[in-house]
């Protein structure tokens, strides 16, 4: 919370960091992962026991 | 208006027939946190947001629920299409039978019917960003259950997909949320 009030972040309101453009997958490789922003691809590990 | 193009947004394969899992996954078909309650939730919600961005983004996504929801009707119904009726008797599909041969229809994993209780248009587009960031991560949520419910990697190869566009929306709606946090902190709005 120390940082936030550093950055001018108003209590009780929610944010998430604006998206900046730095590169991006080709377009076969972005349909396959998802997305084309290597930045929003978070795998999932399954947890099975 | 839309302009329907007749192929999936992403390829939906599965190894071979699985009710148990057809009935599982049946839930982001028709589920509190299906694709079908997605797509109505935002194409509906779109109308009372104040900036073209926040429309346009409602729009967008929304629509690309629609294609999940096919994507979804797809898989089912290629895991359950060649089910005989003792198949199904044996997963619990029964009562399903009874009421829907092999259709597809709009329900959970337990059967229980789709219902516009699962959504809401509050009319406050911060109040309803934040049950659109919340529907986003349900649905990731339902989609890591229904990966640890399946072996066929098929399946989880689009339930992976899925699961990914999940965490996009949820960014894009999370910048909308700070646009428009943006547009009533300043004069416009009294």
């Amino acid at each position: 919370m120390e940082a936030a009030t550093q950055m001018c972040m108003r209590l009780a309101q929610a944010y998430v960091p604006f998206q900046i453009f730095t590169n991006r997958w080709d377009p076969m490789k972005a349909l396959m992962m998802g997305t084309v922003f290597p930045e929003l691809y978070r795998p999932y590990h399954s947890k099975k026991c | 208006m839309w302009h329907y193009e007749k192929k999936l947004q992403y390829p939906a394969k599965v190894g071979k027939a699985d009710l148990k899992m057809a009935k599982y996954l049946i839930t982001q078909y028709g589920g509190p946190d299906g694709e079908l309650g997605a797509a109505l939730r935002y194409l509906n919600q779109r109308y009372t947001m104040p900036t073209g961005q926040s429309k346009g983004v409602l729009n967008d996504i929304g629509t690309e629920e629609l294609a999940h929801l096919e994507i979804i009707a797809t898989l089912v119904y290629q895991l359950t299409k060649d089910a005989c009726v003792d198949e199904l008797k044996a997963v619990d599909l029964g009562g399903h039978y009874a009421d829907h041969d092999r259709a597809l229809f709009y329900v959970d994993a337990t059967g229980n019917p789709w219902t516009a209780a699962y959504i809401q248009a509050k009319g406050d587009p911060v109040a309803d960003l934040h049950e659109d960031m919340a529907a986003e991560e349900k649905a990731r949520a339902t989609y890591q259950w229904l990966i640890d419910l399946t072996d066929d990697p098929d399946l989880k190869d689009t339930l992976n997909f899925l699961r990914v566009r999940e965490i996009v929306h949820f960014q894009r709606f999370g910048e909308t949320l700070d646009l428009i946090q943006e547009f009533q902190n300043s004069k416009h709005v009294f």
